[in-house]
Parts: C-alpha cells; sequence; structure tokens
C-alpha cells in the first residue's frame, strides 16, 4: 500500500525524490497525515506542526478506544495539545436503512447502534412512531418498559465502572463487573429471547409478558444486588491511585457542558441536575419515586461517581415497578401494516449515556419518510477534543473513558 | 401543548415566522428561513423568558422538493420540545448558517449534515466530510440516492452501484422520490 506524500502541509520532507518510495513506510511507519491538501482551515491548523510536536496515530485497534476510533493525537513531548478524530470505520448508514424499511422493521435496526444499551436505542424510535400514529400504551407495557431499561441501565453503569478501572490499568473490575452484566444479560435473555440485541419494545407495547423465567432471576438477584455491587465499587472508591489519579482530571464545567450540547451523567456532574426523567416527563417516570445524583466538581472522578449513584436509584426504580406493576394488556391493538397521517415527531429518552432521541416525519406511506436517530455517544465524543488537550497521553485516555462512549452508537 | 410559549414565540418572532407555529403533543413548531436562523437562535437562548440552552438535536432533511436544517431545542420554560425548521434551501445549493457560535456540540452534528445531505453550513470552521470517506463524492441521504439492496423496496433497486448518484434509466422517479409536503 503507497500513500501520497503528503502536500504542501507536511511536516517534514520526504525521504526519496521519488513518492512511492518512501523510507518510514519501508519501515512500517504509518503517516497519520492525509494524502491530500487540508479543506478547512481546522484540519490545515491541526495538521501543521508547531516546534517540537510530533503526530501519534491511535486506533482503529487500540483497546482504549472502546471500539474502531482513530484519534490523531499532535503531541508535544507525552503532552496532548490537540486532536483530531477520525470516525465512520463502523458507519452502518443506519438512518438509510430505517427509511427503506417499514415501521416494524425499523426496531430491528435501531437495536444494533449501540451494544451496551440497545433497549434505549429502541425506545425513542418506538415512542416516536406512536407519537405519530397517537397510539397510547397499555400502563403494563409502560412500566415493563421502565423495568427493563432500568436494569439495562445497572448493566451499562457495571460495564463503564469495569471500562473506566481498565483504560486506569486496573485488571480487576472489569471481571466483576462483566459478572454483575452477565447476570442481568441472562435475565434479559429470558425476557426477551436475546442477550445482547434485545430488539424487545413494539410500537404500542412490548414484545412479551414476564415470564416465570425471568421473575425468579430478577428476585433472587435484587436480594442481593445490593451488597453485590456495594462490594464490588469498593474496590475502586477506596482505591487510593484511582481515586487521586481520577481527582480534577478533565475538568467540565457547567457553561462549556451546555455549549458542547452534553447530556445525561456527564452533564450531572457537573452540577446541573438535567434529567429527562424529571426535565421532560415521559412513560410513567412521573409515578415513581427517585432522586437524581449530581456533583459539582465536573471531572473524571465525579463522573464516574455520579453513575455508581444511578445505579442505586435505578434499584429504587426496579422496586417500585415490581410494586405498582398493574395487570392488563401488553400491546395496543394495532393493524399489521402502520400508515401514520403525515406529520412530524421528536421523542428522547434518558439512557445510560445521556439523550437518546429519534426525529421521524411519516408522509402517509408504511416507511418512515425521514428518521433521524442522535446518539449521546457522538455529541460526548467531540468534547475530547476540549477536554483532552493539556493531559498527558495516558490520562487523557482515561478523559475518554469518563465520558463513555460507545463506537456503534458514534458511527451509527 | 403549551399555549403561553405559542404567545411568547409569536410575540418575539411574529413577522419572521413563514408558517404558524403547529403544535402537537409535546413539541411546538416554528419555520423560519434560512437567514434568520443564527437571529432567532440566538433570542431562544438568550431571552430569559425562552432559556432554550440545550440544543437537543440538529438533523438536515430533504423534503424532495428542497432541504431543510431542524433544531430540536430544550428548555426549563416550558414542558414541550422546540422544533426550529429552517426551511426552503435549496437542494442544488443548500447554504444555512452554522450555529456553532453558540452551541459548539453543534459542529459535529453539522458536518454529518453536510456528509449525508451536502449542505453547507456558512461559519462551521471543520466542514468536512465525518462518516464517510473523504473522497467520496455522494450524499446518501438525499432522496434522489438510491440503495441497491434488496431491502430497499426503491424502484431504482438492484440496477445500480450504490456509489452512482445519478437516476438510473429505469427508475420511475415519481415513485422513488417521494415528495413531502409536512
Amino acid at each position: 500500500m503507497t500513500a501520497a506524500p503528503p502536500h504542501g502541509h507536511a511536516h517534514r520532507d520526504a525521504p526519496s525524490d521519488d513518492p512511492r518510495v518512501r523510507l518510514d513506510e519501508a519501515a512500517g511507519v504509518f503517516e497519520p497525515v492525509p494524502p491530500y491538501p487540508p479543506r478547512t482551515e481546522r484540519e490545515s491548523e491541526f495538521y501543521t506542526l508547531g516546534d517540537g510536536e510530533m503526530f501519534i496515530n491511535m486506533g482503529p485497534q487500540h483497546p482504549s478506544t472502546h471500539g474502531v476510533l482513530r484519534i490523531v493525537l499532535k503531541l508535544d513531548g507525552e503532552q496532548v495539545v490537540d486532536l483530531d478524530p477520525v470516525l465512520g470505520y463502523l458507519h452502518r448508514g443506519v438512518e438509510k436503512l430505517c427509511e427503506n424499511a417499514d415501521y416494524h422493521h425499523t426496531i430491528a435496526y435501531l437495536d444494533p447502534l449501540e451494544y451496551i444499551s440497545s433497549l434505549f436505542c429502541e425506545w425513542p424510535g418506538v415512542m416516536a412512531f406512536e407519537k405519530l400514529l397517537d397510539v397510547e400504551v397499555p400502563r403494563r407495557a409502560e412500566y415493563i418498559r421502565v423495568l427493563s431499561t432500568e436494569l439495562n441501565r445497572i448493566l451499562s453503569h457495571s460495564m463503564f465502572i469495569g471500562w473506566m478501572a481498565l483504560d486506569l490499568g486496573g485488571l480487576t473490575p472489569i471481571l466483576y463487573g462483566l459478572i454483575e452484566r452477565d447476570e442481568i444479560a441472562e435475565m434479559l435473555a429470558s425476557l426477551t429471547g436475546q442477550r445482547l440485541l434485545f430488539n424487545y419494545l413494539r410500537i404500542g407495547g412490548v414484545n412479551g409478558d414476564l415470564n416465570h423465567d425471568f421473575m425468579s432471576r430478577l428476585g433472587d438477584w435484587m436480594s442481593r444486588a445490593t451488597t453485590q455491587i456495594e462490594a464490588n465499587l469498593t474496590l475502586l472508591n477506596e482505591n487510593e491511585i484511582f481515586v487521586r489519579r481520577m481527582r480534577g482530571l478533565g475538568r467540565l464545567d457547567k457553561e462549556t457542558a451546555f455549549r458542547m450540547a452534553v447530556t445525561g451523567p456527564n452533564i450531572r456532574a457537573s452540577g446541573v441536575a438535567l434529567d429527562f426523567r424529571r426535565g421532560h416527563p415521559y412513560s410513567v417516570f412521573p409515578e415513581l419515586d427517585f432522586d437524581i445524583p449530581t456533583r459539582e466538581e465536573g471531572d473524571c472522578l465525579a463522573r464516574y461517581l455520579v453513575r455508581v449513584d444511578e445505579i442505586k436509584q435505578s434499584l429504587r426504580i426496579i422496586d417500585q415497578c415490581l410494586h405498582q406493576m398493574p395487570d392488563g394488556p401488553i400491546m395496543a391493538k394495532l393493524p399489521r401494516l402502520l400508515r401514520p397521517r403525515p406529520g412530524r415527531a421528536y421523542a428522547a429518552v434518558e439512557g445510560p449515556r445521556g439523550q437518546y432521541a429519534a426525529y421521524v416525519i411519516s408522509d402517509g406511506t408504511d416507511q418512515p419518510f425521514r428518521m433521524r436517530i442522535h446518539d449521546p455517544s457522538f455529541v460526548h465524543l467531540q468534547s475530547v477534543g476540549v477536554l483532552m488537550p493539556g493531559h498527558l497521553i495516558a490520562d487523557a485516555m482515561a478523559v475518554m473513558a469518563s465520558l463513555d462512549p460507545i463506537m456503534g452508537g458514534v458511527d451509527k | 401543548m403549551d399555549a403561553a410559549l405559542k404567545r411568547r414565540l409569536e410575540a418575539r418572532f411574529g413577522e419572521r415566522l413563514t408558517a404558524p407555529i403547529a403544535q402537537r403533543h409535546d413539541e411546538t413548531e416554528i419555520r423560519i428561513g434560512p437567514g434568520d436562523v443564527p437571529d432567532v437562535v440566538r433570542t431562544l437562548h438568550d431571552d430569559a423568558e425562552l432559556g432554550f440552552i440545550l440544543l437537543a438535536d440538529l438533523a438536515g432533511v430533504d423534503t424532495g422538493t428542497h432541504m431543510q436544517v431542524v433544531y430540536h431545542l430544550w428548555s426549563e420554560t416550558t414542558p414541550d420540545w422546540l422544533r426550529v425548521v429552517a426551511d426552503g434551501l435549496s437542494r442544488d445549493d443548500p447554504r444555512c448558517p452554522s450555529v456553532t457560535f453558540l452551541w459548539q456540540g453543534a459542529e459535529w452534528m453539522e458536518r454529518e449534515a453536510y456528509d449525508m445531505f451536502g449542505i453547507t453550513f456558512e461559519g462551521n470552521r471543520d466542514l468536512r466530510r465525518i462518516y464517510m470517506p473523504p473522497d467520496y463524492q455522494a450524499f446518501p441521504l438525499r432522496k434522489d440516492f438510491f440503495l441497491p439492496d434488496d431491502a430497499a423496496r426503491s424502484a431504482g433497486a438492484g440496477v445500480r452501484h450504490i456509489e452512482q448518484t445519478h437516476t438510473p434509466r429505469n427508475a420511475r422517479p415519481d415513485r422513488v422520490l417521494r415528495k413531502v409536503g409536512a
């Protein structure tokens, strides 16, 4: 593979007159500078090296990028000066696929957007379709949705805690996190039939009612969940290396958070009590009693601790769901072929990473005319450009991990 | 539906709205020309009675006859989502002012809309492709871009390569290029 030499903005001379022969390529060195002239002001600014600076290409297969992400880092020594994330390695064109599928089929495309919190990817799409169709979802179905998604939130946060520690060099917490995740995944598998991509929500309800297998697994797990999770957390919360390294790292203040359109636990760690379950209530959340944990510091430790507190609140919600679960149907009565009236609908839910949203335009046929999917990971990943500069490479990875982006959602 | 919000919006932007304010469920929709975007968005953000501080989403839309840029905003002052539709961008050269002066986080969302629809956001410092390769020519989410896949039920299905942008000879544009008045 021969890359063309960099053009006018090249930072060093080609080692040979012949552009096809490059000594560093022969030695297996990958050149992160793109082989074409810069197209924007920002690109030419980034790909021009200052005194003593160098490029490091990280990814796409770097373990701490949480998927296939490439980041070109501009370094001064070991300090990050600037960075340019390169996306698209996982782009599947989900929006286009949705526009060519009928409304029921779309749910299966929304599902694999994110492999950690699939139910949250389905929910806004389904909710937007219900708004277009003016369907009222049965209350039992709403409670089952809340119950299953809160379980999914705990699953996601357990994985986050493990990954966070893994990116800082601690191997043990991910093993405990995976134990937690596996129990919940098995539980949801007995409810939905799938371990990873649940494909459980339906337009107007859910796919299946609560069954004995699920309830016995859930009861078993709930009886020891609090102590089990507390025990896992002491691994990190009382680990001085972890806490001192996280404190003060990657500080995100309120104004910057709003400027970068950050939502979810990341903005709550900056002292803003913005949670769409309360800030823009949907489903049966107005009937449920829970707190919105916030932290003032806005650093990596705060983002970690907010998620820890959220797990406890999710357990509270699950407990209330089980006590208040009404009897009744789990699906609204709807025709097989859905043709909503022409119109537009927007729906958003509060996921483990922030605002998951869908914007749907109907033109009266059985396929959505336009299906826009908003994923919080995409929005949060661009704030690494604000948070990383000034940190060492190793800390920069911790900053990225604390924002918890999932590349499946980023690349859509 | 928040009637008070509707009155406030009408009082602020009365003459700039290109269509009556539409409300349905928990959504309020206003339509403006693309040139008014910076002013309107600035007022929505800064005015204490409106206070739309969070950009929830930015999307491009190809209606088949023209392009739109759609902003969804969230505020504490209202239980509604506010949808701002910058309407009537030409399909040949869609241009819209950037909102990155207010929300830096819009930068990547605008890059995405550029990548998928070819909408040029004036004032965005880094408007290049974000998902597709840099040498890619087409804009995949436009309505005249066909999927060659069996999953697509378009009339052009199966007759063309995915990266061709022209309409195939045997395609029936009236069926494929769905136009929406919404």
